[in-house]
């Protein structure tokens, strides 16, 4: 079987006025469907600018990236465009909602950029079904000042998961948020690999947030310097009950 | 994603922050708004000069009985005006043509028709040189004419009951209904050529007389008043289609009654006319006309080269000009053209060009800088809007939208303020016109491709200045713009 990632010898350089930096340095790696890979290092060492070659938000300078069995390292901005929205799901650190634009509006937004026309009735019952499934059907038409961090994380997830992509690349998804509701995030993702075999990706500095991955790599100066299977990954749920009961969030 | 999402979004978008959205379309809505309105009162100015030219006649070519020796600038023409007479004192004429009924206050009994017609004292206003062979003549042999109407003209007082008007009284031909475009009929029609010729004793009311007679409301048509004490039935009731020239005590065609001439020639026992109203088939032929008349006249009263004419041919220009158009209208055109009484019809219609031309300059500077202004508005606010949204641009991009959908999108914002603003200003210029109308009572004419010039014109400034900011927007690095603080 293919892996779903296949990527060597991936160097990106950043000209910076006259200096060059080496900012990923023949990265080779593969990425398995279904795995839970964490991606772990300080900063600069490199994890992000990996991150948006991996998400297809940037090219790399020199190397191949196969996504999907399509190298993708040479694709104009608009075909990236394309592989985004059909392949990858983004949970970021600071949630990027929509400010004043409702949870299920926000959920709705790549189903406007995929192409086929949807009727909106049809694009509001799939954005309400993804909100049902991260547990906020309730909030649906909450704005997302009117959420707790916890909260809107969801609803970001909810959104990666619109258009139903194998692939998720959660960039410090837990940054912004407590140990408790961390906890509750990586749940979602612990369950969104074993249940629908999507392949989770996530990047952090914290190295107790890693240990939920099935396969921690570790990065530093732009190379790879560790990568090992996690056979012992902590359990979200597990975690989640043998904690104190949650105090009832008012929304 | 279709353009009706695109322009949803879009609005969705502006009404989250409405404040500003509104402020940022004033800017559009006002240029808008002025040019409408502006384009609207300027045509309103002119569909009423045209009307009032038209209604009073540019073809029509008046011929008056006697050449009166005029001093100064105005003495009201051929005719005696016996309104302007008494808002003004005695005109400034040198050989006073003065009738008794100048004096409406003063009571007396019908003069006799020698003394009004003035048959026994040829000179004083010389009123007995036209004959209804005259106007025969001018019917069927000059060239171009379309109608011929001659005229008496007298004072009289008409009786109905217990009221009584001392009013106008115009002995004329069936053609002069068709001659005076400005007419309208309230009630009946004009009397027929076959009442014309047969001299019935029908007459026909202007609005005021009916006022006066009838109070205004009620139908007359089928009663009877007495003229001369001779009884008159009334088949009609005649009123102006142009609001400026609304029949006021005193005026010529609206104070008056008209009648057959026939029956006036023969209740007066007179062969005499006063006038001969002629129009001729197009507005450009009336001076070709006009001197075909004074020709033939010249010839058929046998008069010899040094001699001057015995009656006055008038054209309609100078006396529509001066009257009925609002004051400054027509202070603006006299001004500008000097002896307006000589300028031919060419020349006056370079005129009203000339002055056309430097209003719609003067229109389309104001509607480009304040469209202009607009457009920079707009596009500041969609710049500022653009760094905003840097992280919304970001967030975008990352979830699949291409440079594209970007520039469309900001494309949409800024159409759909110019467009909202331009709708604003089509709105509020449509209320202000119908303002100009009933304030101050100029007529203002909203015309639908002034509008669709207006809304097109939003639009087009909306692309044209959210361009740029939108180029902006869809240029982004989607890592930088999802990094941006």
């Amino acid at each position: 079987m293919l892996p779903l990632i296949q990527i060597s010898d991936l160097s990106k350089i950043y000209v910076v006025g006259d200096v060059k930096v080496l900012a990923l340095r023949r990265v080779s790696l593969d990425i398995t469907a279904g795995e839970f890979v964490t991606i772990v290092g300080p900063s600069g060492s490199g994890k992000s600018t990996f991150m948006h070659i991996l998400g297809c938000l940037d090219r790399p300078t020199s190397g191949s990236y196969v996504l999907n069995g399509r190298d993708v390292s040479k694709l104009s901005s608009d075909e990236l465009a394309h592989v985004r929205n059909s392949t990858i799901g983004f949970v970021f650190q600071s949630f990027n909602l929509l400010s004043r634009t409702s949870a299920i509006e926000n959920v709705e937004l790549p189903l406007l950029y995929n192409g086929n026309t949807c009727a909106a009735s049809e694009r509001r019952q799939k954005a309400m079904k993804a909100l049902s499934s991260v547990g906020l059907a309730d909030r649906a038409h909450h704005h997302p000042n009117q959420l707790s961090g916890g909260q809107q994380q969801r609803v970001a997830i909810a959104r990666a998961l619109m258009t139903a992509p194998p692939i998720l690349l959660a960039d410090e998804p837990t940054g912004n948020l407590d140990t408790r509701t961390s906890i509750e995030v990586m749940e979602i993702f612990q369950q969104l690999q074993r249940d629908r075999g999507i392949t989770v990706i996530v990047i952090t500095h914290e190295h107790q947030i890693a240990e939920y991955g099935t396969r921690i790599i570790g990065f530093r100066d732009g190379r790879i310097v560790s990568d090992a299977p996690n056979p012992r990954a902590r359990l979200a749920s597990e975690e989640l009950e043998q904690l104190p009961a949650p105090v009832t969030e008012v929304a | 994603m279709t353009h009706r999402e695109t322009f949803e979004l879009a609005t969705k978008t502006l009404r989250r922050n409405p404040l500003r959205s509104a402020l940022t379309l004033v800017g559009i809505t006002i240029g808008v708004g002025a040019v409408v309105t502006m384009v609207a009162v300027g045509n309103g100015a002119r569909a009423s000069i045209e009307e009032q030219v038209v209604a009073a006649g540019m073809n029509v070519i008046t011929v008056v009985a006697g050449n009166y020796q005029m001093k100064g600038e105005d003495g009201g023409g051929g005719v005696v005006d016996h309104q302007a007479w008494f808002d003004a004192g005695p005109p400034d004429i040198a050989l006073v043509s003065s009738h008794p009924e100048d004096d409406p206050m003063e009571k007396h009994d019908h003069p006799t028709s020698r003394q009004r017609l003035g048959d026994s004292a040829a000179g004083l206003g010389a009123a007995a040189t036209l004959t209804g062979a005259d106007a025969a003549a001018i019917r069927s042999e000059v060239r171009g004419v379309q109608y011929v109407s001659a005229g008496v003209h007298e004072s009289a007082r008409v009786v109905r009951g217990d009221r009584r008007w001392f009013t106008r009284l115009h002995g004329a031909e069936t053609d002069l209904s068709r001659i005076r475009r400005s007419w309208t009929f309230k009630h009946g029609r004009f009397f027929s050529s076959r009442e014309s010729e047969d001299g019935d004793q029908v007459v026909v009311l202007g609005t005021v007389a009916h006022q006066r007679l009838f109070g205004g409301e009620t139908n007359p048509v089928g009663a009877e008043v007495r003229i001369w004490n001779q009884p008159f039935r009334v088949i009609g009731v005649v009123a102006s289609t142009n609001w400026a020239t609304t029949g006021a005590v005193g005026d010529d065609q609206f104070d008056a009654v008209y009648v057959p001439l026939t029956a006036v020639h023969r209740l007066l026992n007179l062969t005499k006319l006063n006038s001969i109203t002629i129009t001729s088939r197009s507005a450009g032929e009336t001076t070709n006309v006009s001197r075909a008349v004074t020709a033939l006249l010249r010839q058929r009263h046998r008069i010899g080269d040094a001699h001057p004419d015995d009656f006055v041919v008038r054209t309609q220009a100078s006396v529509a000009l001066g009257k009925g158009v609002s004051r400054d209208v027509a202070r603006a055109i006299t001004g500008n053209a000097p002896g307006l009484e000589q300028l031919t019809l060419e020349q006056l219609s370079k005129t009203l060009e000339r002055s056309s031309r430097t209003m719609t300059l003067l229109l389309a500077s104001v509607a480009g800088v304040s469209l202009l202004v607009g457009g920079i508005g707009i596009m500041n606010i969609m710049l500022l809007s653009v760094t905003e949204r840097t992280r919304e641009i970001g967030l975008r991009m990352a979830i699949g939208a291409r440079s594209r959908d970007v520039l469309t999108q900001f494309l949409a914002e800024a159409v759909t303020l110019s467009l909202i603003g331009g709708l604003i200003g089509v709105v509020l210029a449509i209320a202000a016109a119908s303002g100009v109308e009933r304030v101050l009572r100029w007529s203002a004419d909203v015309s639908f491709g002034a509008i669709a010039l207006a809304v097109v014109v939003a639009g087009a400034v909306g692309v044209f200045f959210g361009l740029y900011p939108a180029r902006q927007a869809a240029r982004l690095n989607p890592i930088d713009a999802l990094r941006f603080e």
